[in-house]
């Protein structure tokens, strides 16, 4: 699972179009958000948007070696080094999606009436020492292994080398099926779910067991390459695709993307204490000016400030 | 980091691994190890004595069935983990073996691999003997077990270099057991799934480090075997001996 | 008293008659030559003696016991024979496991393989070879080797295919005096096809002419070469035809 481009152009000869390489996770691009808004994208600015298919770690040393134009990830803790160091010179959360608990329907551990998600894994270590269930994590220091391990840390709890804990160094995909193999339980985006769910329907034997807890909120930040440190990225085709998403269509496109009939993702720029994140005040006025000098429009709900 | 940084301090790093025992890396060898060298044994002993009997006896379609074998010696590994995966998944028809998942579901895919190319070179190896010598062994009165021990014996060096060369390609696989396995730290984590998570968390100083241990395991079984070979050549062949040379390398 | 006896047997090879008729005795004790040109059948006939192939017709008998069986019987008549065949044909290994071959395939105890082993090296002339590569011998000592592998299983009938064809003169008379010393002393029936005609002159009781697939003339040694009944066989042996 090297990098591998995936080119969804109906046209692949095509050297006249200015070409973005996005560096981006196995989740992102498995929830096909980016296949729905490549289509916008590439009429609006005469573009060939591609993106690279990499655990988030990957996805970072990519965008470190200037391997890729932009970089978009859901791991705040590494974005936040990665602008740091000085990689990368803005950053702004441009969507959310949401993660759930998902198990076999008889819910061992139960924690179906769990009050939050740190005591749904409190619940689910109890069962799992008690050998009535297992626990299948990524294991692949990925995003969504971050917020899982936040959570348990949250929760007290250290689940390596536990019998009941196992780590499949996968992506999500893989995971969730070893999770339905053994009947354990996993964590996963909602996005991931839902199209494998309504893949494989009744092969897939769980079930999502919890979900709605503002921890399983997942804020995806999207990360301007330092063009000075990156001579040779495309940097201005980056910008453009910043500003198209948080531009008003952009942000409207990634709410309206349906999987199976869900909502997966939700905007998020300029909303970030909303959903209890610092503020990024200073990053959404530098880009509302961005907006307006490019002749774009910003999201409805940011436009009074 | 620039490329050939990352080499090096994979090879200072890999030495670090080897040398502090780090359990995991031990843990994920020795599966590996555990895995291909299963695989190898369990393949070479079900696929030797069919390419004997194949190569020794005469019957219909005999020339296909030695096509398929050799087609079978391509299989794409990934290709047999994708059939494993549907026959022993809890919805397919071997699922209540529960081997889905288990080393054991890995040992599977790669003898499937195995044991193919041990058939083909079987095939290939006792084919090549001299004829001769095929009269000879009944003349003594071998019966046809007797005969095809002795003819197997005659062909060792060209068996146990197809076991080498199936051991080579079982434990530099990767697609197959990742799909079979699941890469399960502890349990179904070997050395080729692990580099593959290791890149894929951009860890590649440590990539590269497990990369050449599976290199030196893999130098050290070729080794082997060059010593075995070299050995049984090494005695001159004597001028009017009118013999044919075993197999053509 | 025949230890085997050929009873009217043809054989053929995709159609063409190789042996025609073939009616001979092999008698207890005795050295038989066949004689015969290049291509006259004599390999087959010895192939059809050692049982390695069936005849077409007619039917051979192996201490008076008709060799058409199933494979598992003939295969304890062959036991009892012993076959060097024109090429050493060994196996790449030591000496000592080719000659103690037909000895482990019998089950034999290893002690006992070691001794004869050893005693029938040294009856060939070949003390202290045991540990050699066989790839490593000269073409007399393969074939030494071969006839070794013969006389180790102690056999009633041993059936030799032109043994000395590709040799030096030395190594010619040494495996000779071998087969004479194997007749003489442990009384061991001896059939050896040649087309060395002195080779058959100075080794044989009787003398067989075999010439395209026919049975010319059997008789003394003495007898054939100085008073050959048929005028083919006077020619032959006069050198004047060949084939």
């Amino acid at each position: 699972m090297t990098a591998s481009i995936v080119f969804f152009t109906t046209n692949p000869t095509s050297t006249t179009r200015s070409r973005l390489v996005i560096a981006t996770t196995t989740s992102t691009v498995d929830s096909g958000l980016l296949d729905y808004l490549k289509p916008y994208f590439d009429k609006r600015f005469d573009a060939d948007m591609t993106w690279l298919y990499l655990g988030t770690g990957q996805a970072i040393a990519v965008a470190s070696r200037g391997d890729a134009d932009i970089l978009l990830v859901h791991d705040r803790a590494r974005e936040d080094a990665f602008l740091a160091s000085g990689n990368g010179t803005h950053r702004a959360t441009v969507m959310y999606n949401d993660f759930v608990i998902i198990g076999p329907a008889n819910d061992p551990a139960n924690i179906r009436g769990a009050g939050g998600a740190v005591e749904a894994f409190k619940r689910i270590a109890e069962a799992g020492r008690s050998g009535k269930t297992l626990f299948v994590s990524r294991g692949d220091n990925s995003g969504t292994h971050a917020l899982e391990m936040k959570i348990w840390s949250a929760a007290g709890l250290d689940p390596r080398e536990r019998g009941w804990y196992m780590e499949a160094g996968q992506g999500m995909s893989s995971t969730i099926r070893i999770s339905s193999e053994k009947q354990a339980y996993t964590l996963s985006d909602r996005g991931t779910w839902v199209k494998l769910k309504s893949a494989l329907g009744e092969a897939l034997r769980l079930q999502i067991l919890f979900e709605g807890d503002k921890t399983l909120l997942n804020p995806y930040g999207l990360i301007l390459l330092n063009p000075v440190k990156y001579p040779k990225i495309n940097s201005e085709l980056a910008e453009k695709f910043f500003l198209f998403m948080v531009s008003k269509e952009g942000q409207r496109l990634i709410e309206s993307y349906r999987v199976a009939g869900e909502q997966i993702f939700f905007p998020a720029f300029g909303k970030a204490e909303d959903i209890g994140l610092p503020s990024e005040e200073e990053e959404v006025r530098y880009w509302i000016k961005r907006l307006s000098e490019n002749g774009l429009e910003p999201p409805p709900w940011v436009k009074q400030r | 980091m620039a490329g050939w940084e990352e080499v090096f301090y994979g090879l200072v790093k890999a030495v670090e691994l080897i040398f502090s025992g780090d359990p995991d890396v031990v843990q994920i060898t020795i599966l590996s190890l555990r895995v291909s060298g299963l695989a190898t044994l369990i393949g070479g002993a079900l696929g030797i004595p069919l390419g004997a009997l194949v190569a020794l006896r005469t019957f219909r379609g005999k020339t296909l069935v030695v096509s398929v074998i050799n087609t079978l010696m391509g299989l794409p590994p990934v290709l047999v983990g994708l059939v494993y995966y549907i026959l022993l998944s809890s919805t397919g028809p071997l699922g209540f073996l529960r081997l889905l998942y288990t080393p054991e579901a890995m040992i599977l895919a790669q003898l499937t691999m195995v044991l193919p190319i041990a058939a083909g070179v079987t095939i290939s190896s006792v084919s090549t003997i001299d004829p001769k010598l095929r009269e000879v062994a009944v003349s003594l009165g071998a019966n046809p077990l007797q005969e095809t021990a002795i003819l197997l014996w005659e062909a060792r060096v060209g068996l146990l270099t197809a076991l080498v060369v199936g051991f080579g390609a079982a434990i530099s696989e990767v697609g197959a057991i990742m799909i079979v396995g699941g890469n399960l730290l502890g349990y179904t984590r070997a050395l080729t799934t692990a580099i593959v998570l290791l890149t894929n968390q951009g860890e590649f100083v440590e990539a590269i480090a497990l990369g050449i241990i599976l290199l030196a395991l893999a130098f050290l079984v070729n080794a082997i075997l060059t010593l075995i070979q070299m050995r049984s050549r090494s005695s001159l062949f004597a001028q009017t001996y009118t013999r044919e040379p075993q197999f053509k390398r | 008293m025949s230890l085997l006896e050929v009873v009217n047997v043809y054989k053929l090879f995709v159609g063409r008659e190789v042996l025609k008729n073939i009616c001979l005795d092999v008698r207890r004790g005795e050295i038989l030559s066949v004689i015969g040109p290049s291509g006259a059948g004599k390999t087959t006939l010895l192939k059809l003696m050692n049982l390695l192939l069936y005849p077409d017709r007619g039917k051979i008998f192996f201490d008076g016991v008709d060799t058409e069986v199933d494979e598992k019987r003939r295969r304890v008549l062959r036991r009892e024979m012993g076959m060097v065949f024109q090429h050493p044909a060994l196996f790449d290994t030591t000496v000592f496991n080719n000659v103690a071959l037909g000895l482990m395939i019998r089950g034999f105890p290893k002690k006992e393989i070691e001794k004869r082993v050893e005693d029938a090296l040294n009856y060939v002339g070949l003390k202290g070879f045991a540990k050699r590569k066989a790839s490593s011998l000269s073409a007399g000592e393969a074939q030494r080797v071969s006839l070794a592998r013969a006389l180790v299983l102690e056999p009633k009938l041993l059936l030799l295919d032109e043994p000395t064809a590709n040799l030096d003169p030395a190594n010619v008379l040494q495996i000779e005096e071998t087969v004479r010393r194997v007749n003489s002393e442990k009384g061991v029936t001896v059939v050896i096809a040649t087309h060395n005609l002195l080779q058959a002159k100075r080794l044989s009781d009787r003398v067989a002419f075999l010439w395209m697939g026919e049975l010319v003339e059997v008789g003394e040694s003495k007898e054939v070469f100085e008073n050959p009944k048929s005028e083919r066989t006077a020619l032959y042996l006069s050198g004047k035809v060949v084939y």
